[in-house]
């Protein structure tokens, strides 16, 4: 009886461990934990329009198809829309309106987060046996994750205070002390300085990992949301971040007003 | 005869004994889990050192004692006087930032940041970096200090435009914002810059450099060990910064550096809290002969990297512009 015992609880435990390894995919160790060093990249239009979208125009008739909207289907959890209140729907309206010079993306302003992570250029994630650096291209913008005793948020800033914990197999950061000046795509869609962003990063195969983050801001929603993507991993030989310091592409839209002579 | 060899042996292994203990004995940094050499940590630069060697110190490296004591009586006085004025200016002209933003640096005996050539000078320019250091941007020169003409924002230099401060001007050490970081995971070492907010991702791989069509501020880094010594090696740079406090390019600076530039880079653990940074700069088409400079770096790890937005906060750039074009309305006016 006592013999019997023993072996069912050992095949049960053997077929729960099985089960457990095709539906989960266990990532490479670091240090103990899932290594997610590696060069990223999100490959959708959540950069354009974290919503259902057709294609549509860009902001410039004389960039053509260039400048374009590709169309796109929603990253939200559920679907969407965005939770706006009215107030606030309001404002991504006046956002939109005046994109083409108002986005921080077109002023390579850094992007805050989460918009960091699906624009569409690359980031390298850097992971030591302690912190975490992002690293990304896009404005050599960049963000410390802490994994030691959480931080307090102290001045406000464009890629927030980032404290990060393990779960299993996940990556969680816990971001506050956004500045409120980024945006979360060139819709006009955006966030505050109440903002508070819980990201998920898990591993999913050897070249994929799924990207989550909870967005909570009731001073513009009426509930939390939740955008949900995959991301890819560079598997091009010698893949390397390259230098994308926008500032000098920008400075014509920022200051040719005070240029001598006026704007170009 | 046995008797005279142990006593041989004995002689010289107190004899290696005794140059074990005056030649300083090589520090072994710790290990990361992969093995490495472990350099991570946050290194500040440290202000005070002169890049050239005043002239009438010739050859010579290091401080007397007499100078030493003189410059720490200096750092003393000076710290005192800051602890004075937190919230006054720390400029002449008004313009300058606060004093508690200032970092002054730990007195040390480096004569100056420039260790070869051994008169810690520069080498000569050649030629033809004189004549193009002249004749740049149709005789306007360089964009180095700022002298009031500012017709738009290229009469001005990369660190007002907060665009980058180049390699080397992210790590020679400034007044404000000298933190820079190591990261290190499998096969990478990052050197991470507060001001301007630059990481540089090295990889340890030995792969080739990218094509020289590819040219960057902060250039393309190559790195290995030379036992516990990270080298670096960095091409593909623009030729739009400039060496010294910056990557402006101010007078005195080393300044302008062509797109032939080659940085190599040596980081050693010297103890559990102090680091040799030694740059070598090689750029034949600027200087006669490559120089050298050495930069000690001492760990500190309550500085706190923070946030250096400074393109997002450039209201400097719009002030100057829209002055300069108010000043010219007002003349117009006035005439």
């Amino acid at each position: 009886m006592r013999v019997l015992l023993t072996t069912s609880t050992f095949l049960y435990i053997s077929a729960a461990f099985l089960n457990a390894q095709t539906a989960a995919y266990r990532a490479p160790r670091l240090a103990g934990h899932p290594d997610l060093n590696g060069i990223w990249e999100a490959v959708n239009t959540a950069n354009w329009n974290l919503q259902d979208h057709p294609a549509s125009p860009g902001p410039l008739w004389e960039t053509g198809a260039i400048g374009s909207v590709p169309p796109g289907r929603t990253v939200i959890e559920g679907g969407g829309p965005i939770p706006y209140k009215p107030e606030a729907l309001a404002k991504q309206k006046a956002n939109f309106a005046s994109r083409r010079t108002e986005d921080p993306e077109a002023k390579c302003y850094m992007p805050g987060i989460p918009r960091a992570n699906y624009m569409p250029y690359p980031f390298q994630i850097v992971e030591t046996p302690k912190d975490i650096l992002f690293v990304y291209e896009f404005a050599s913008s960049n963000r410390l994750i802490n994994m030691g005793k959480p931080q307090e948020a102290g001045s406000d800033t464009w890629m927030g205070t980032n404290n990060g914990r393990w779960e299993g197999e996940t990556l969680v950061i816990d971001v506050t002390g956004l500045n409120g000046l980024a945006w979360l795509d060139r819709n006009g869609d955006f966030l505050s300085d109440k903002a508070h962003v819980v990201e998920r990063f898990t591993r999913t195969s050897r070249d994929t990992m799924s990207y989550t983050a909870i967005i909570e801001d009731p001073s513009l929603f009426t509930k939390t949301w939740t955008i949900s993507m995959p991301l890819y991993r560079h598997v091009e030989k010698d893949a390397q971040l390259l230098e994308f310091k926008c500032t000098e592409f920008a400075e014509e839209l920022l200051y040719g007003k005070y240029r001598k002579g006026g704007e170009k | 005869m046995n008797y005279h060899k142990n006593l041989i042996a004995a002689g010289l292994l107190a004899a290696a004994a005794l140059m074990a203990q005056t030649a300083k004995a090589p520090y072994t940094p710790p290990k990361t889990p992969w093995g490495d050499p472990d350099l991570q940590g946050v290194w500040p630069g440290n202000m005070g050192v002169p890049m050239q060697r005043p002239l009438n110190q010739g050859a010579r490296a290091t401080l007397t004692d007499e100078e030493f004591a003189k410059k720490q009586d200096q750092a003393k006085k000076q710290a005192q006087a800051d602890s004075e004025s937190t919230a006054a200016s720390d400029s002449r002209v008004g313009i300058g930032p606060p004093s508690y933003w200032t970092e002054r640096g730990k007195p040390t005996r480096q004569t100056s940041l420039i260790v070869d050539p051994p008169n810690g000078r520069l080498p000569e320019l050649t030629p033809e970096a004189v004549k193009y250091r002249k004749e740049a941007r149709g005789g306007k020169g360089l964009p180095g200090a700022w002298s009031g003409n500012a017709d738009s924002w290229e009469d001005l230099n990369i660190y007002y435009r907060c665009i980058s401060r180049g390699l080397l001007g992210s790590v020679i050490p400034v007044v404000y914002n000298n933190g820079n970081q190591i990261l290190q995971a499998p096969g990478y070492v990052v050197f991470r810059n507060e001001m301007i907010h630059e990481s540089r991702v090295i990889p340890l791989d030995g792969r080739p450099h990218v094509n020289p069509a590819i040219k960057m501020y902060m250039g393309d880094s190559r790195g290995h060990w030379d036992g516990s010594t990270l080298v670096v090696e960095t091409t593909n740079f623009t030729d739009k910064d400039a060496i010294g406090s910056n990557g402006a390019g101010y007078p005195g600076d080393p300044g302008y550096h062509s797109d032939q530039l080659k940085v190599t880079e040596r980081f050693t653990r010297t103890s559990p809290t102090h680091m040799d940074y030694r740059i070598t700069v090689d750029d034949p088409k600027t200087w006669v002969k490559p120089w050298t400079i050495l930069i000690e770096l001492e760990r500190n790890d309550d500085y706190q990297i923070l946030e250096y937005a400074c393109h997002e906060g450039n209201y400097a750039m719009t002030d100057i512009l829209s002055g300069a074009r108010d000043a010219e309305a007002a003349k117009k006016i006035s005439k």
